[in-house]
């Protein structure tokens, strides 16, 4: 049954979404009947709940982290289910004649159920967490209800300081929850609320109290938090009704009285909410009397009505409590009320600045007799709700709890805060129903709609009703709800209009004569005064909020980001370098590593010279980078060959066949590159021009790289010192033959034991080569690399000198010679390629190494003969060659599945051939084959992506002079 | 040749010999699949028209896949095949547990929706340059990386993913994107590398590259080896990979200058991986490392997180906002690694996958709210709510998620955090991570209220369409909707990644499926 307050609501606030914009009164009754039912629901539920009963619904949601979807209704929140959709249905009500046309009322009706069902979850809650989802997504609504208006700044700024406040005020009260749970074992409500004792005496009580004040606090915003509230005041009056009356604001109280029983009682909590509240108490008030919009008079006097219900729920007695209980019912109904006066008044005339109204008895009388009870009520004038409530407050006040001047203090701030009441509901109802008749209105007033001020009737007469016959009326209900707080401990109380002469009367009575007697003594001022109280308008709680957040955004942020956050490239790679010599340094440094002896025996001169050669090559390769290409290019090359006899030193020539092979690409690649660079920068820098900074930065990246380089190589050292450990490459030479049919170990390792490595490598490659292919595709060279190279133009103009040549001739025929020759080298390079191929399973070669040896004939081919003419004679298509190698490669994986062995299991067996003889014939022969194809096709790709750039660039190099000459 | 003088070896030792059931090759058919229908797309690169039609329909396979391999796993424990039917620790095998099997499922599934964005975000020229075969060939990389029970693997897979990924980056040729591109291929280079001079160093001190076998050797290493280093340096590999503090830069550099699609991809998926090694190695393979070096693992999460929501909210472009966001995630995800144990770990396995939704999806909305309001610039971007409710609703959905609000996808993960790091008595920690949520909820409430909410000056944006192509709509949708059910019912998967977490710290059921009849 409990579960019809969640599931109602959120559910009719999924269909109200799709109602048409235009069908205002269709959404209003749906609505509304949505309320209704949950109202009726409730109130068919009391019998279950009197006398401290308890309604449980429970649904395994998430039992991994304690969490039920636990509902649970005891009178307490029984009362408060009442509360809010009764006023539901009343706003609805009301909503249906306030929205204009114009607002897409059903989107304002979808959220305003999801509201309601969001405050009905956090009411029903009964686990901890399940509070705190529903907590949020009150935050959530209440930001999408105020931002209704959302063509409206002050509507957006509201919505979003709301939302950050109460959100943020909810995640702070989760983590409270969430200690508080782990105090007491369980999120379960039932289990913490007898788990008082446990957790007062807890040593995490300070940490959940504040926590769970931050949530509280900002909810039902009390000082210092109070801010959102005013500024929520530009949302839709039916919102700002609902908000501060019997929703989110209550929240914040309604937790505080919720956990009273576990929390209350101890110094702290009486220190922390009474400040809080008393502060509340009084600021609130004097602010109110300053307001001169009549929505934010309210917006304060809820504050202040809020940190009064605050200050009872600190004192820790339980009569306080019930005290409380019944304030928050009472402000409900007169603020609710006065909140849908302030709405017609608004409607009606068209404006809420009190200054500019006045006289409006004339017009509405009736409006006026409902706001005058109503703000009576607010004001505490005897024989309204709103009195009983205060009386027993201001009882309470008097009362002893804890002997300090906390406590000493608060009669007087109850009775002066009681007195600003007076003062403020006299303001409300004085300035705007009396005095002179308004003028220049933008509206003329008159009489709301009959069905608009129905629901403010009913109020009112709750009210009077209550403020009569308390007893009688609320009596019983506010008992059911006292006791499911209070429990045992529920004290005797009477609700009376009257108990006799007593001090709690005559502090009623200095407060009404005080507030009366104040109000005319600042009435004139208040005429025509600015908005907000003097001094403290200065300091407005909104200016520090969004102070602080252009301070965090723009000032820190940016800082922050301009410090860490270097948009270049060379600071980020230095750092980067310098963070990974820490993060090996480090560990090393703390564990008091032993360096291994360094141990150096049988050196051999020739190979200490080999290497002395690539280190220089490759220092020089960096020196000459950016000032000549070609140079550094050729000493990268002499790195690369240093690298390769070394290789064949150690043994392993298959490694050094391939090493040579992608050595002798790669730098050919990258020369026919080199052309397209932009013109290279010229060392003209002398060494003495040198700042001292450059040196300095020059020398630490220096002394970095080193550091680098030599740390790199002493790890390495240390491992290999250590005594080896049984390592899988024994096996591998052990079963290289006799399993993986070979006896290249390490073309074995690549196609058999690590054939899938290799698959994924050569995978690498194929995308290498499309995006140099893509990037080539798209690549406009700079302007002035686009002219033809030097040697040409000088071959050009020789042609060009001589009346018998064309020009070009030359260009065709310098080289002829080796030209032919490399062109005769096709046939003999694919013939050592298959060679490589076919022996690679046994001896130094394989698909990779035959692949690249394949691509080197390409190369010379375009090499000697120009792009038109290869591909005049050749079918050249490396896309298609890279698809099928990479296709046969996966091919032969997955066809081990007919034979039932894993992904790229070999089949070794020899096979036959005439002429060629007996040669090894592994299933790893077609995944070298597929390695063959790829490795071609990426080669040659990227070799057609550079060839054809001599092609377009002479196009684009016409197309400039052409357009250059257009121009001028 | 001595074929013929060496006696018979016992083949039983090092080969599988008995047929292997055809479940098992759901373990690789993920990468299988996405090299095949990658290298189909090469072979047919005169035939852009029907290139993301076979992508599209490459990618749903791929999720089926990863359901069955998903279902699988949960059914009947973790799963491996061995490469060549050598046996681990020689052959290279392919070991998915459920940890492994959910995060490639949400790759898929973000591949897919990227790949359903794309047909509404990738023109012609984008297909002629290939943006569907190098999306093929990144999956194959990143669901090899989620699959391998290698580490020497795990390199291959990065580089297959670091390099497809560059090709996407430089997707269009504008000058900006090569400058991201640069960066980005420079920094994670240096990152692989790093990667792969770890890797060596592991080698030398295990003799091993098989996960499985390196857990069980790991703790009688422990006073031999220098395995802190060891460790320090993967953490730092793989935190560069993830964009942790102080190695983030390369992201917010790079991340807001290719397509839209493009930067949607990399922030579901990239980033995720770096997390997905990082969980991997440092919590199975090198647990007793991970828990010394907790506590700066924990500083930097804080300040990962710190900077990334600082840095978002300094920003007015909604992508580079979105960059940093991405940031603040990691940190989030690296505070669960910090504070171990199933809690910790479960949090950081669950936020990983939900930032890998949201985080896309949110992308996503950048390129819808530039095609609505003509920029992606704040100061010139407004008035979306009015031009398309939905949308904004959706968006708004996806803030609140990326926030860590209820009833969405982020607000679990981050409870699952902040509990754990109460437990272990991180005080600071838990305070970081709500700091972060405040501040996210700041950034995206700004943007939501100029870009969404606030009017359009008159005239302005007359020009940019107001419809959104269902292509673009579809993913957003589809994906906000998951980030919502996710929020609603988590149960399932919660429940999921409990177990694969203790999986993950207790891997006794990952190594019996490595070697199923104890050590070798």
């Amino acid at each position: 049954m409990l579960s019809v307050f969640i599931l109602a609501p959120f559910a009719g606030s999924l269909l109200a979404i799709f109602f048409p914009p235009d069908q205002r009164g269709a959404t209003a009754w749906f609505a509304g009947a949505i309320a209704l039912l949950c109202f009726l629901v409730a109130a068919g539920l009391y019998p279950f709940v009197t006398s401290g009963g308890v309604l449980r619904y429970d649904l395994a949601w998430l039992p991994e982290l304690g969490l039920n979807f636990t509902l649970r209704m005891d009178g307490f929140a029984w009362l408060f289910t009442v509360l809010v959709t009764a006023i539901g249905v009343l706003v609805v009500l009301y909503a249906r004649y306030y929205m204009a046309a114009e607002d897409p009322v059903p989107r304002f009706l979808a959220l305003f159920l999801a509201f309601m069902g969001s405050m009905l979850g956090v009411v029903l809650s009964g686990n901890l967490i399940l509070l705190a989802v529903f907590w949020e997504l009150t935050s959530i609504v209440s930001f999408l209800l105020i931002g209704y208006w959302h063509h409206n700044a002050h509507a957006r700024d509201g919505a979003r300081m709301a939302l950050t406040m109460t959100g943020t005020g909810g995640l702070c009260m989760l983590v409270g929850l969430l200690l508080m749970g782990r105090i007491v074992g369980s999120y379960d409500l039932d289990v913490v609320l007898t788990s008082g004792d446990l957790i007062r005496n807890s040593p995490l009580y300070m940490p959940v109290l504040i926590l769970i004040l931050l949530g509280a606090l900002t909810k039902s915003a009390q000082f210092p938090f109070h801010f959102w509230l005013p500024h929520a005041m530009s949302a839709p009056t039916p919102v700002s009704a609902y908000l501060h009356s019997a929703t989110m604001v209550k929240a914040g109280v309604f937790l505080l009285a919720r956990l009273w029983p576990v929390m209350a009682g101890t110094e702290a909590w009486f220190w922390t909410v009474g400040l809080a509240g008393l502060s509340t108490l009084l600021l609130g008030a004097y602010f109110a009397i300053f307001q001169q919009d009549l929505k934010g008079l309210l917006a304060y006097s809820t504050i202040s009505h809020l940190g009064l219900i605050t200050v009872l729920l600190s004192l820790g007695s339980p009569l306080a409590a019930v005290a409380a209980v019944f304030h928050i019912v009472n402000h409900a109904t007169f603020k609710a009320s006065l909140f849908m006066a302030a709405g017609i008044i608004d409607h009606e005339t068209g404006t809420r600045d009190m200054r500019k109204l006045g006289g409006l008895i004339r017009y509405m009388p009736g409006t006026a007799v409902l706001a005058m009870v109503a703000s009576a009520a607010m004001a505490g004038v005897p024989l309204l709700n709103g009195f009983i409530s205060k009386e027993m407050f201001f009882a309470e006040a008097i009362e002893t709890h804890q002997a300090n001047i906390l406590d000493t203090m608060t009669p007087y701030g109850a009775t002066l805060a009681g007195m600003f009441a007076v003062t403020y509901s006299l303001r409300f109802i004085h300035s705007v129903f009396y005095g002179k008749a308004p003028e220049d209105l933008p509206k003329v007033p008159h009489e709301p709609p009959r069905w608009m001020r129905a629901p403010i009737e009913f109020l009112v007469l709750a009210c009077l009703v209550v403020g009569i016959i308390p007893a009688i009326t609320i009596g019983p209900f506010l008992h059911t709800a006292v006791v499911a707080i209070l429990g045992a401990s529920t004290p005797q109380y009477s609700l009376a209009v009257w108990h006799g002469w007593n001090l709690p009367l005559i502090m009623s009575f200095v407060a009404l004569a005080g507030g009366v007697g104040l109000y005319f003594l600042m009435r004139n001022y208040l005429a025509t005064s600015i908005e907000g109280p003097p001094i403290f308008r200065l300091l407005h709680g909104q200016r520090i909020f969004e102070r602080v957040l252009v301070t965090l955004s723009w000032k820190w942020a940016r800082s922050l980001e301009q410090r860490l956050g270097t948009r270049r490239l060379q600071p980020q790679m230095r750092f980067l370098v310098f963070i990974a010599i820490a993060a090996a340094a480090l560990p090393l440094l703390l564990s008091h590593y032993e360096m291994p002896p360094l141990l150096v025996r049988s050196i051999d001169p020739a190979f200490a010279l080999l290497w002395a050669v690539g280190i220089a090559c490759a220092i020089g390769a960096a020196l000459l980078a950016k000032f000549h290409r070609l140079a550094a290019l050729v000493l990268l090359g002499g790195a690369g060959l240093t690298t390769c006899l070394t290789f064949v030193w150690l043994s392993a020539p298959d490694l050094a066949v391939t090493q040579l092979l992608v050595e002798i690409v790669t730098t050919v690649l990258i020369l026919l590159g080199l052309r397209w660079l932009p013109k290279r920068i010229e060392d003209t820098q002398e060494s003495e021009l040198l700042s001292l900074q450059v040196r300095f930065r020059r020398l630490r990246d220096f002394l970095l790289a080193i550091t680098a380089g030599g740390g790199v190589a002493l790890i390495a050292y240390t491992m290999m010192t250590r005594p080896l450990p049984e390592t899988i490459a024994s096996y591998f030479l052990e079963r290289a033959y006799k399993e993986g049919g070979g006896t290249n170990v390490v073309n074995v390792i690549l196609v058999d034991f690590r054939g899938f490595d290799t698959l994924g490598e050569i995978g690498v490659l194929a995308i290498v080569a499309l995006t140099v292919f893509a990037l080539l595709l798209r690549f406009r060279p700079q302007a002035d690399s686009l002219e033809a190279p030097e040697q040409q133009r000088v071959q050009n103009a020789f042609d060009d000198d001589h009346p018998d040549r064309n020009e070009g001739d030359s260009v065709a025929e310098y080289l002829f010679v080796p030209s032919v020759i490399m062109r005769w080298m096709f046939p003999v390079i694919g013939m050592l390629a298959a060679y490589l191929f076919l022996r690679g399973h046994d001896l130094p070669g394989g698909g990779f190494a035959a692949g690249i040896a394949m691509s080197i004939g390409f190369i010379l081919q375009y090499m000697s003969g120009g792009t038109r003419w290869v591909e005049e004679r050749l079918r050249i298509h490396p896309l298609r060659w890279m698809s099928i190698g990479l296709l046969v490669a996966a091919a032969t994986g997955i066809g081990s599945w007919l034979f039932g062995y894993p992904f790229l299991t070999s089949h070794a067996q020899y096979a036959t051939l005439p002429i060629v003889g007996k040669f090894p014939l592994a299933s790893a022969l077609f995944f070298d084959l597929g390695v063959f194809s790829l490795v071609l096709g990426a080669t040659v790709l990227i070799l057609i992506a550079l060839a054809h750039q001599s092609i377009r660039a002479p196009r684009a190099h016409a197309r400039a002079m052409r357009s250059g000459k257009e121009a001028s | 040749m001595a074929a013929s003088t060496s006696p018979p070896a016992d083949l039983s030792a090092a080969l599988v010999l008995d047929p292997v059931a055809s479940a098992e090759w759901l373990v690789i058919l993920p990468v299988a699949w996405c090299l095949a229908i990658g290298a189909l797309l090469v072979m047919l690169r005169r035939k852009i028209d029907w290139h993301p039609y076979i992508a599209v329909l490459g990618l749903a396979g791929l999720v089926l896949i990863d359901v069955f391999l998903l279902r699988h796993v949960l059914a009947s424990g973790p799963l491996t095949m061995v490469m060549g039917r050598w046996l681990p620790p020689f052959g290279i095998a392919f070991t998915v547990d459920l940890s492994g099997a959910l995060f490639a499922l949400a790759a898929s599934v973000v591949a897919l929706a990227g790949g359903i964005y794309s047909l509404a975000d990738i023109n012609d020229s984008g297909r002629r340059y290939g943006f569907y075969p190098f999306l093929m060939l990144l999956m194959a990389g990143v669901s090899g990386a989620f699959l391998t029970g290698d580490i020497f693997n795990l390199y291959v897979w990065f580089e297959v993913l670091l390099i497809s990924s560059f090709g996407l980056i430089v997707l269009g040729s504008e000058r900006e994107q090569i400058d991201g591109a640069v960066k980005y291929g420079f920094l994670n280079l240096i990152a692989t590398t790093l990667f792969l001079i770890t890797t060596g160093y592991l080698y030398a001190s295990f003799g091993t590259l098989n996960m499985a076998d390196i857990a069980r050797k790991a703790e009688g290493l422990a006073g031999t080896a220098p395995l802190m280093t060891l460790t320090a340096l993967f953490v730092l590999a793989f935190g560069m990979k993830a964009a942790a503090f102080p190695v983030n830069f390369w992201l917010p550099a790079s991340y807001h200058t290719p397509r839209v699609v493009v930067s949607a991809l990399f922030a579901g998926l990239l980033t995720k991986v770096g997390i997905y090694a990082l969980i991997r190695v440092t919590v199975m393979l090198l647990p007793l490392q991970r828990e010394e070096l907790s506590f700066v693992i924990a500083l930097v999460a804080a300040l990962t997180m710190l900077v990334g929501a600082f840095g978002a909210l300094a920003q007015s472009d909604f992508r580079r906002m979105l960059g940093y966001l991405v940031v603040a995630g990691i940190g989030s995800i690296l505070a669960g690694i910090a504070v171990g144990g199933p809690g910790g770990i479960g949090g950081a396995i669950f936020y990983a996958l939900h930032s890998m939704l949201v985080m896309t999806a949110l992308y996503f909305a950048s390129g819808i709210a530039a095609r609505l309001g003509g920029s992606f610039s704040l100061s010139s971007l407004a008035g979306l709510y009015r031009r398309h409710a939905g949308f904004a609703a959706l968006t708004l959905m996806l803030a609140f998620a990326v926030s860590g609000l209820p009833p969405f996808s982020g607000f679990w993960p981050k409870v699952m955090l902040v509990k754990a790091a109460l437990d272990i008595g991180a005080w600071w920690l838990a305070g970081a991570l709500l700091l972060t949520g405040f501040l996210t909820t700041v950034v995206t409430g700004r943007f939501f209220l100029l870009a969404y909410w606030r009017d359009a000056g008159a005239g302005e944006g007359a020009t940019a369409s107001a419809t959104i192509s269902p292509a673009a709509l579809l993913p957003l949708t589809a994906l906000t909707v998951l980030a919502l059910a996710i929020g609603l019912y988590p149960e399932p998967l919660l429940a999921t990644i409990q177990t694969a977490a203790t999986g993950l710290a207790e891997p006794s059921a990952y190594l019996n499926s490595v070697f199923p009849g104890g050590a070798p």
